[in-house]
Formats: structure tokens, sequence, C-alpha cells
């Protein structure tokens, strides 16, 4: 009883929309019964055509998010260490980090095309920045005495970089990945709902306009999952990677 | 020192930018020069600031909404067992599910004017505040409460007087996180379908090929994502005194 907690009110909430959406006071349209997401959501999965949608989403997701966490480890530990590049970088960054990189999107179309390249250039750009802030804190905060220690043993610039900086900063690495891969996933549904012909978030704004509300809600489910899976393979792997520190997060 | 030569590489990236736009650039890519001078022209116009009131009104009430729920709710979540027990696996199970895709379904439910924007901006600014005040109220030293409670100070004077002032630095981070996510959700409701405002804006003048607005367009969200965040760390400092900034 006590384990079944947690999801009380997730329960509540399936049970509220049933009711609802049986009571018949509202249009099936706008409270399609758990039964027929539920038949939706296996015509979708049961088909080939979901899972190449659904992999163009996460090709484009993937593609953006590696490349902005590549460069955004590399520029943040660059700027973590040279005190040159972080007054060239850091008034960049923390000028425009507030700024919508989505605004950009419009004239990424006319640079890039109309395909997946915009679309990852913008979900790279997204993820460029709390990739590049959160390690460049973290390279800042390494401790100082690992460091005198090393060189005092005589470790070289680049076997400290690689043997001690870069495993201290790994916890924040971590911490960057995981606030950038959902934000990937955001920008890749964002941008396919605004302009695209193929991905789940066009197949979202597809499904609204030919007014099948139960499909739509069963794409919504599987983008749903695959944030939540995303998020918990990450985990998964830093655990593995960082076995040294535990993860200060709540049930995950 | 410092301010000078960040200046100074600002001041030499856009005079590579001009110089650049002299040998020839595409057309969708404007020089400095001329970015500026549609710009100013612009501010004289009246559809400048409808759009930017028109936006300003979809982000700021649906921020609002959100990070009153969120720090609120995360607060009691981070005092009171109960609370925890209900609503943080809730939380915590769809902070990683992209909330824009709750618009189409917010859509049909609230219409598809302002409304449905505001609760899909009140939604997405949620997460972060509820986190924040969350860990904020949690991480409240035990010793301090316990002194407070020692001294004789109430339930409600602990958690006026040091279970907040101790999460305050936190809520402030999440407020922050909150505001820039609700530009952007803002800007993408906009994109996907509006009638007025600044993502209304940019789409239209893609769509008309008219380059000089996309860049207005451009500039004004900038400029206001900007000046909200530097309001924010100014009130910042404000309210938290003792609190070193660090941004």
């Amino acid at each position: 009883m006590k384990r079944l907690r947690p999801y009380v009110l997730i329960l509540v909430a399936l049970v509220a929309w049933e009711i609802t959406a049986r009571s018949g006071l509202w249009s099936p349209i706008l409270f399609p019964s758990l039964e027929r997401i539920g038949g939706q959501l296996w015509a979708f999965i049961s088909q080939p055509e979901g899972f190449t949608q659904t992999w163009t989403t996460l090709y484009r997701t993937f593609a953006g998010f590696a490349a902005g966490a590549l460069v955004g480890v590399l520029l943040g530990m660059l700027m973590g260490r040279s005190q040159f590049v972080a007054g060239l970088l850091d008034p960049v960054f923390s000028g425009t980090y507030a700024v919508p990189k989505l605004a950009l999107f419009p004239i990424f179309i006319f640079v890039f095309g109309l395909g997946s390249l915009s679309k990852i250039a913008l979900i790279f750009l997204e993820c460029l920045y709390p990739m590049t802030i959160i390690t460049y804190h973290g390279t800042r905060s390494v401790n100082r005495v690992f460091v005198w220690s090393a060189q005092n043993m005589g470790a070289s610039r680049a076997a400290t970089l690689a043997r001690v900086v870069f495993p201290a900063t790994l916890p924040y690495v971590f911490a960057a990945l995981r606030v950038a891969l959902p934000v990937a996933l955001i920008v890749a549904i964002i941008t396919e709902m605004i302009s695209s012909v193929d991905g789940l978030g066009y197949l979202v704004t597809y499904s609204l306009s030919s007014l099948k509300t139960d499909r739509m809600l069963a794409i919504v489910v599987v983008i749903s999952a695959l944030g939540l899976a995303l998020d918990h393979a990450l985990v998964a792997l830093r655990n593995r990677l960082v076995y040294w520190e535990k993860l200060d997060t709540y049930y995950v | 020192m410092q301010r000078l030569a960040q200046l100074g590489v600002l001041v030499i990236l856009l005079v590579a930018w001009q110089l650049l736009s002299l040998r020839g650039l595409p057309d969708f890519v404007l020089s400095p020069l001329d970015i500026a001078r549609h710009f100013i022209a612009a501010l004289g116009t009246h559809e400048l600031y409808l759009d930017a009131w028109a936006s300003l009104a979809r982000a700021l009430p649906g921020f609002a909404i959100g990070c009153i729920l969120g720090i609120g709710l995360g607060l009691a979540a981070g005092i009171a067992k109960s609370f925890d027990e209900l609503l943080s696996p809730v939380v915590f199970l769809t902070y990683p599910v992209p909330k824009i895709v709750m618009l189409p379904l917010f859509m049909l439910w609230f219409g598809i004017g302002d409304v449905s924007k505001i609760m899909i901006i009140a939604l997405a600014c949620f997460y972060p505040a509820f986190i924040n005040a969350f860990y904020g109220a949690r991480a409240t030293p035990r010793i301090l409460v316990w002194s407070a409670r020692n001294m004789g100070a109430s339930q409600a004077q602990i958690f006026r007087r040091v279970v907040l002032p101790g999460a305050l630095p936190q809520i402030f981070a999440g407020l922050r996180v909150a505001l820039a996510l609700s530009f952007i959700v803002m800007f993408a409701t906009e994109m996907i379908n509006a009638r007025s405002g600044l993502g209304h804006l940019i789409r239209e003048a893609e769509n008309s090929l008219q380059f000089d607005l996309m860049y207005v367009s451009l500039l004004t969200i900038a400029i206001l994502g900007y000046a909200g965040d530097r309001l924010l760390r100014w009130s910042r400092k404000h309210f938290l005194p003792w609190e070193e900034s660090h941004a």
C-alpha cells in the first residue's frame, strides 16, 4: 500500500479522465477515452511507419545533442582552464543566455534549408548553452589541492587535464547533459511542429488538424515515454561512469 | 579593464561582420548597420509595440501563474511529508516530458486564443519553480530549525524567518530558468499559431521574405529576454543582500 502512494495522483487523474470521457458531456474529440487512445497507441507502435517517424525525431535530437555536448564540454573546459578564453566567451554566453534561440529558427531555415539540418543546428545551439556554462562552473570548482599535487608530482598540463580536471568535472558534465537532453527533445518537437513534413512533432499537429485527438494523444504518450526513457538511460550511464559520487536527486 | 576588453571583443565582432557584408553576404544575412537602421525605423512605428505587448501579455501572466503555483507547492512539498509524497513523484516523473506537446490539446480545450498559450507557459514554468523551491526548502539546515524552535518560534515564524530566507537563493535560480523558458515557449506557441506577437511577426516576415522585419523581431525578443534577466538579477540583489550573486 505504501509503495503505491506515489502513484495516487496519476491514478486519480486517469480515472477522472475516463469518467469525463464516458460521461458524454463533451465530444469524444475533446476527451477521447483511454481505450481509444490505447488502440491508437498500439496502431502507432505496431506499424513500421510509427518507428520511422520516431527515428526521424530521435535522429535530429541525438545529432544536435551530441554536437552541442561535445563543443560545449570543450568550450567549458577551455574557459575553466584559461582566463583569456573565459574573458572572451563569458560575456557572449551570459549576455545571450536569456535570449530565446528559437527566434533564430527562421533564419536557420534560410541558411540550412527546410530539412533536418536547420533543426539540428538549432538543437545544437540550445544544447550548447547549458553544456558550456555548467561545464565551465564545474571546471572552476575543481579542488585546487588536487591540481597542485598532480603538478607537484610532475604531471604535464595534458596529464593534469585528462587525469584530474576531467574526472573532477564529470559530475557537472552529466548534470549538464541531463539539462540538455530534454531541451534537445523539446526543440526537436517544437521545430517539427513549426515546419516539417515528418517526425513526431509533425504528427501531433497533423493529427490535430485532422481532428484525430485520440491519435494525437497516443503520440503525446510516445513523446513523453521517450523523454522519460532518455533521462533514465542518461542517469544509468552516469551512475556507471561517476560511481564515486552519488546522484543528489530525488526519485530517479 | 575587464569590461573594456569585453566591449572590445563585441566591437571587433560587429566590425568584422560589417566588413564581411561589404564583400557581399547572402540576402538573408543583414549587416549590423542595416539591422540597426531597420530597428530604429521600426521603433517609430506602432506595430512593433503592439506585437511586443501581445507577446509580453502572454509570457508574463504564464510566468507569474506557473511560478506562484510552483513555488507554493514546491515549498509545501519541501516542508510537509504528505505533500511531498503526493506531489513529488508526479512532478519528477513528468519533468523530462516536453510540455509543448500539450499545446494542441490545450488549444482544443481552451480555444486557440491567449488562454491556451498562457496555460502552456504556466505549465512549463511550473517545473523549474517547483523543483528549485522544493530543494531549497528541503536543504534548510536542521540546526537552524531546532534553534529557532528552542527559542520559542512558532511554526509560521520558523517558515517565514528560517525556511523561506534559506530557500530564496534557490527559488531565484528557479525563477531565472523559468523566465528564459517562458520566453521560449511564448515564442514557440506564437510561431505555431497566433495572430499577433513577435513569434507571429517573425513567421510573417519569413513567409513574405522580409528579412529586415525578421531581424527586427529577433532583436526585439533578444532585448526583452535580456532585460527580463537583468531585472531578475537586480531584484535578486535587492531581496538577497546577504548573498553574493554568481551568474
